[in-house]
């Protein structure tokens, strides 16, 4: 912004006067404005305001089209002076940016299989059919741990085969023919592994076929015939038979506390915050559900099932190191779970790894040049983190695998830390893609260890509920309408007094509503969630879910309204 | 005001940029979503009120970076009405280009440039008169950099805007797009030069062309000798056609289309070209309503248009002003979104199959999808009017015309204050050019973009340089004041209600200040602060001893907590929409009514405090926790009408006006009516030292609210509206503390006397008598404790609130002061 030197003369009696001021232009405020502002830095004389105006508004008005013209002419000598290379990619930009931005001259896309078979589903799972859905989700699911269980059976066969000639091997054989041995095993046991994993490979891919085919018909059945698609539906209540008092205390025991709370100084919103403690992998993984010694869907299924496409989706961070396989520790057993069934709706695990591997590269070439980092070093790095999408899990869409190493273990880590950082990052994700549910591990833990002692634990929990809060806090500033759902995860093993020292600790950082307060705290306590799985529970939630077929309610209130259906 | 008239609203929808990455701006802040920053842009649009051009009604933000911008609407526009050759004609024509010209002109003065003209958004209203749309939308997204689109189409636009490259946006970038060299209104003049040539001849120019080649033609031009006028018709064998038209339009269109952008006319130059001399002779001046507080004359150029039978229209609707029809619109239930839905303008993805691949550390994110539903759509969608026309079918037409005077309202007009001096509000819109303090200027930099900023509104750039201008007028209007913390959250609400009008929401500022805040804004305001806080305590055991209690034994005292709630009047601690619900009630109460409500609030949230300690009360109050507002209204209007006016008697309060005219009306308005502007008295009120304040628990009362409750000189015209009704029990117990023999000399009727000596048992409680039976009950009543010279009546006072008596309040002066009136009696003797 330049500044104009404005001169006006003006004659009082027989006194000439002069004003000059620097005049800013363009002049970003009201004539009116400045020119109230002239007359009272400088004392003048009502009588010249008029004229003033007049002069003032010319003189802005004439310099305001120079700066104009200056900025064309800056910009048309360069063109000219151009060769044809740069104006060819000008056309090159305008013409992209027509046809990337605006609807008019952007390609017609096609629909897509994917998205088609993504309306598709959605609309079939809200229909009376998602009941057939999901027992023949169910059944798929089936065949498959029946594959994983002559796969393991055989492979373990083979292992304990190949033990015994082993041992058998060290005591008659040489040390070279040992080795050999031990090759030919390995190979054995490739080959084997291979064959059962194509298999496997294939009878997914069959099934997601059969399954994706099933669904186009069923849904064009649907559209074709006139009324809706009612006969195939079941009433689960009369089809099911009782449930056994086992089966209905089966549940798994766990400590957890829900809470509710306010966020904001003024305007407050309103969020659910919980506190459990379990296997991480409890949420990702199905359990086999029997009512009166049949096996059936679980009701989270259903939930998970009904809220995939919407706007409604549930997260999970899992903490993982900088390589991409999935050969070890939880990640191995995360794997496990992932393959347990076919995922009808994503590539599977190893496929989205993949093509993750093949982006990371990217990241060098857009932050290019100026990088500090060295060029090679394209890996994984502590804060970074990668997404995998689900549709086989129990309670989960989107799964973060957050980068982390040892730095993490120390006691004295920061809010600057880039795990931390991260998390936030992954908020601002759940914000910008409608994740209203996330789990985090609240120690950044997986597992108790012994550097875990109680301050340890204790700082370890301030400090990710202190920048939970106030990254929640930030995010929520502009989307203020929607509630979310943040369960913090402690580790298997920790103990009582423990757990419940934290939950205290939340209701200090946190401002905790006066109206809901579901204390749920104890050894004793049932998890809601998953502890009242019996018919009643099933039947009630089906037919509340039936009512509103229609659109799946994207807020909280679906979550209320079912825990207040299994109270009652 | 503009009326509806024909106009339909107009709805359309497009995405602001969202800024992928963790950016901070130069303040350290996040950076505000371009959303944010267009709605508060779009606030100065909606003040556009021209004959040619299409009004903005209103935007408002959907999920993510969505907007949703409402403007008048006609069907019409040039892309249709140009197919049918209507502008073949030359006058035709030329009348066309006088419209387009007359609203661009009005546009650049308001430094506005239009830049997306084009045949699809020239519109015609129902006489057929030009209504330009879409003009904002340039200068709104801050030249196209808050947008992802570019603006404008590829054929109207003049070499020079396509010699820059489009705004391109790096997802990784790390500093914000800024244009620095907007487009000035000569770019328009290219395109209405164009937009004539086709429709003169009714063949668009460049058909069949991709935009590339639009595109590299149009930048040809710049090198190519030819001018693009003769360029254009002879690659089109327009010569023919043109032939037809007079020397000075061909020069008009000529020169409409001169490269070089030094040379062309501006669109005020071109209206005043000879061929317009016959549209500029019958032009009417345009004067369109007139601003609130405006000096000048209003009626100047005001015709009334003779009153017709037959222009009498049915449609009483099309009569009022497009907001207020918007307005309605909303209120019959119109939803925008919805709407959109319905034409299938919001759909978008299921957000999990965009959920991108990965992110590193820094916030960077790779293998996200672009969902279509972000790409530019520039359908329009027309609001039915259907739903609210049906509703208000029933309606009386009279109630469409409410400012129609009968004359009692005219009196009650009359009475209305004039402003004192108008050019006083003009003068308010200056600003100093030097501000006299560093440190202010930086502390107002620091406290904007904390306040309230959970308003989308007020989180704009736009309303945080409204504020600063604000508030640095304020502080320079007001030198004996400095500025204090939580000045900000007091301009908000009027900044929010006043947007478009910041002398207006200064005035506001400055009027409110003084009457409920008097000399809180003083560089040393303990004076004032502490005895506010001394009466709000006061008033804490007037209504609820025992919450008073417990929040003195553990410590807990107002000056804790509730200064930030009395120096903003709870604007710091209450969102927007709950503030305007209690500032309603609170603007019609006197200056001590904002008392009431803190206690108000206290009482709602009793259970709570009287079960917390010192440290849960602190924290409790470290950000408000929810109050119901409407509930808060009820409950301090209540205790106001139960509080007698002298109890929560501030000497700090605002002094008296000086003319206090005798008034035949004593008590105008009871409620808003200050302390300090009633007539005084021997038997008023008296300024009290903070240590006389301090060492009683409970209010004093004045001897003339005593006499007044207690109906001791006859039913009088009460001043209070807690009079009470006939027959009903008296408002007040009176408890005359001094030892009996003095009782027994004097005393006002219907007392009863428990001297203070032997009143307490040694435990504390009071010794059981006829007078304490009296006393208990009597729970309701106002207990006003009577005594002499001797500090008694105080002690008595301060035990009666330990017990836990409820309205406790010492008359100030004691006995003494009802020597003078004739209302001592001897007390009958059985007593």
């Amino acid at each position: 912004m330049s500044k104009e030197d404005f001169k006006f003369t003006f004659l009082s009696k027989d006194l000439v006067s002069t004003l000059e001021v620097p005049v800013p232009i363009p002049l970003k405020q009201p004539l009116n404005d400045f020119i109230g502002q002239l007359v009272t830095a400088h004392n003048l004389p009502c009588f010249i305001e008029n004229e003033l105006k007049e002069k003032l508004d010319a003189f802005v008005w004439k310099h305001t089209q120079q700066t104009y013209e200056k900025n064309v002419q800056k910009k048309i000598d360069e063109i000219k002076k151009a060769d044809q290379a740069s104006v060819d990619s000008l056309v090159d930009k305008w013409s992209k940016a027509f046809t990337q931005e605006v609807k008019t001259y952007a390609k017609v896309e096609a629909e897509t299989q994917e998205e088609k078979f993504s309306k598709v589903y959605h609309a079939l799972i809200h229909s009376p059919a998602l009941d057939t859905l999901l027992n023949l989700e169910h059944t798929y699911s089936l065949t498959v741990e029946d594959l994983l269980r002559q796969r393991d059976a055989d492979l373990g066969h083979l292992q304990q085969r190949q033990r015994e000639e082993m041992d058998e091997a060290v005591k008659t054989y040489s040390n070279d023919e040992v080795n050999e041995l031990a090759q030919n095993h390995f190979e054995q046991m490739q080959m084997i592994e291979s064959k059962w994993t194509k298999e496997l490979t294939n009878l997914k891919d069959t099934q997601k076929q059969e399954f994706r085919e099933w669904v186009i018909k069923v849904h064009e059945d649907t559209q074709s015939q006139s009324k809706p698609y009612i006969g195939r539906m079941r009433n689960i209540s009369t089809t099911l038979p009782e449930a056994d008092d086992g089966e209905r205390s089966e549940a798994t025991v766990t400590m957890e506390e829900s809470f509710t709370i306010h966020l904001g100084a003024q305007m407050k919103t309103t969020h659910n915050l919980r506190l459990l403690c379990t296997d991480i992998l409890d949420l990702c993984r199905h359990k086999t559900h029997t009512v009166g010694g049949m096996v059936i869907p679980q009701p989270q299924r259903l939930q998970t099932a009904m809220s995939l496409y919407s706007n409604n989706l549930c997260g999970l961070i899992l903490l993982t190191d900088n390589n991409l396989s999935m050969y070890t520790g939880l990640k191995k057993h995360f794997s496990r779970v992932c393959e347990q069934s076919t995922d009808f709706h994503f590539p599977d695990l190893q496929q989205q790894l993949t093509s993750i591997e093949q982006q990371l590269p990217l990241r060098d070439t857009s932050k290019g040049n100026k990088s500090s980092r060295e060029s090679k070093d394209i890996g994984l790095q502590t804060g970074d983190f990668y997404i995998t999408k689900h549709s086989n899990l129990s309670e989960v869409h989107v799964v973060f695998h957050l980068v982390t190493d040892d730095s993490i273990r120390s006691s004295d880590i920061t809010s600057r830390h880039p795990v931390i950082l991260s998390i936030r990052n992954i908020i601002k994700q759940c914000f910008r893609h409608d994740l209203h549910t996330i789990t985090i591990p609240l120690l950044l833990a997986h597992h108790m260890s012994e550097e875990m002692t109680i301050p340890w634990c204790q700082r370890r929990a301030e400090l990710v509920f202190k920048c939970v809060k106030g990254f929640m806090m930030e995010m929520a500033t502009y989307e203020s309408s929607s509630s979310r759902t943040i369960q913090f995860l402690v580790p298997l093993g920790i103990s009582y007094e423990m757990f419940s020292g934290i939950s205290n600790m939340l209701t200090t950082i946190f401002r905790v509503s006066n109206a809901i307060k579901v204390h749920l705290a104890g050894i004793s306590t049932v998890d809601i969630s998953r502890g009242f799985i019996d018919t009643n529970f099933v039947e009630q939630s089906f037919t509340y879910q039936l009512q509103k077929n229609e659109e799946t309610s994207a807020d909280g209130s679906t979550d209320i309204s079912m825990l207040s259906s299994c109270v009652s | 005001m503009t009326e509806l008239g024909k106009a339909d609203f107009g709805v359309k929808t497009f995405f602001a940029k969202s800024h992928p990455n963790d950016k901070c701006g130069s303040n350290g802040l996040p950076l505000t979503p371009n959303s944010i920053k267009i709605l508060g842009r779009f606030q100065g649009l909606t003040t556009i009120h021209h004959p040619r051009l299409c009004r903005y009604i209103d935007i408002s933000k959907g999920r993510h970076e969505r907007l949703i911008v409402v403007s008048e609407y006609y069907k019409d526009n040039l892309l249709k009405i140009g197919k049918t050759g209507k502008y073949g004609s030359v006058e035709e024509l030329l009348t066309l280009a006088y419209e387009v010209l007359e609203g661009l002109v009005y546009l650049n003065r308001k430094s506005i440039t239009h830049r997306n003209l084009s045949k699809s958004n020239i519109l015609f209203d129902t006489k057929g008169n030009v209504k330009l749309s879409e003009y904002g939308l340039y200068h709104v997204t801050e030249y196209g950099a808050n947008v992802s689109f570019p603006i404008g189409l590829p054929e109207y636009m003049p070499p020079e805007v396509l010699c820059d490259c489009p705004i391109e946006t790096d997802e990784h970038a790390d500093t914000e797009t800024v244009v620095t060299d907007p487009c000035g209104p000569k770019t328009d003049v290219w395109s209405l030069g164009v937009i004539l040539l086709e429709v003169f001849t009714n063949v668009d120019l460049w058909e069949g062309l991709s935009n590339p080649q639009k595109i590299y033609r149009t930048v040809e031009f710049l090198n190519e000798g030819k001018h693009p006028f003769d360029f254009y018709t002879e690659e089109y064998s327009l010569q023919d056609k043109i032939k037809v038209l007079p020397e000075g339009v061909l020069d008009f269109l000529r020169n409409c289309l001169t490269v070089n952008s030094k040379e062309r006319p501006s669109p005020e130059c071109l209206l005043q070209y000879k061929i317009f001399s016959e549209h500029n002779a019958n032009k009417k001046p345009y004067k369109n309503g007139f601003r609130m507080f405006t000096v000048q004359l209003r009626s100047k150029d005001l015709e009334l248009s003779p009153y017709d039978e037959n222009g009498y229209t049915e449609d009483h609707l099309s009569e009022r002003s497009m907001d207020e029809v918007y307005y309605l619109w909303r209120l019959a239930g119109g939803d925008l979104e919805g709407v959109l839905k319905s034409q299938g303008l919001v759909k978008t993805k299921p957000p999990v199959t965009l959920i991108p691949n990965f992110c590193t550390g820094d916030g960077d994110v790779f293998g996200q999808k672009r969902d279509r539903a972000e790409l530019l759509d520039n359908t329009i969608v027309v609001l039915s009017q259907e739903q609210l026309r049906n509703r208000l079918s029933e309606v009386d037409e009279k109630a469409y015309y409410p400012l129609i005077h009968t004359d009692d309202d005219m009196t009650e007009f009359k009475r209305m204050p004039k402003s004192s001096s108008a050019a006083d509000l003009l003068e308010t819109a200056s600003l100093p050019l030097i501000i006299r303090e560093k440190d202010v200027e930086y502390q107002i930099e620091v406290d904007i973009p904390r306040c309230h900023q959970y308003h989308q509104l007020l989180s704009s750039p736009t309303a945080h340089a409204k504020f600063k201008r604000v508030l640095k007028a304020w502080v320079y209007y007001n030198p004996q004041y400095v500025y204090w913390q939580g000045l900000d959250s007091l301009c908000a609400p009027f900044l929010a209600l006043n947007f478009n009008d910041e002398a207006l929401a200064f005035s506001c500022l400055q009027a409110f200040i003084p009457k409920y805040l008097h000399n809180f804004f003083m560089k040393d305001n303990s004076a004032v602060i502490q005895e506010y806080l001394c009466v709000f305590s006061h008033l804490i055991a007037f209504h609820d001893p025992e919450l008073s209690n417990h929040l003195e034994g553990i410590g807990f005292i107002p000056d804790l907590y509730a200064i930030p709630w009395f120096l903003t009047m709870y604007a710091h601690v209450f969102p927007l929409h709950k503030l305007v619900h209690l500032w309603d009630t609170l603007l019609l109460g006197n200056s001590s009514f904002p008392l009431c409500i803190g206690v108000a609030i206290l009482t709602q949230l009793k259970s709570q405090l009287i079960s917390f300690g010192f440290n849960e009360c602190i924290l409790l109050f470290s950000d408000m926790p929810e109050i119901n507002i409407e509930l808060c209204v009820q409950d301090s209007i209540r205790i106001f009408c139960n509080t007698p006016k002298s109890a929560i008697y501030r000497q700090h309060a605002r002094p008296a006006k000086k003319t206090i005219k005798a008034d035949s009306r004593p008590n105008l308005s009871y409620y808003s009516r200050d302390y300090n502007d009633q007539p005084t008295n021997d038997l008023s009120m008296e300024p009290k030292t903070i240590e006389e304040l301090r060492a009683v628990k409970c209010p004093h009362i004045s001897a003339e609210d005593m006499i007044e409750l207690g109906e001791f000189s006859g039913p009088v015209q009460s001043k209070s509206p807690t009079k009470r009704k006939h027959n009903s029990k008296p408002m007040l117990l009176v408890i005359d503390v001094r030892v009996q023999e003095e009782f027994n000399k004097g005393t006002i009727p219907s007392s009863i006397n428990i001297p203070f000596q032997s009143a307490f048992c040694p435990e504390g409680n009071l010794n059981p008598c006829p007078a304490v039976t009296t006393l208990n009950a009597h729970p309701l009543q106002v207990k006003v404790v009577v005594g002499g010279r001797n500090k008694n009546a105080l002690n008595f006072a301060n035990e009666l609130v330990r017990l836990g008596y409820k309205k406790v309040c010492v008359l100030h002066k004691g006995i003494d002061v009802l020597r003078n009136t004739s209302i001592l009696t001897i007390p009958p003797a059985d007593i």
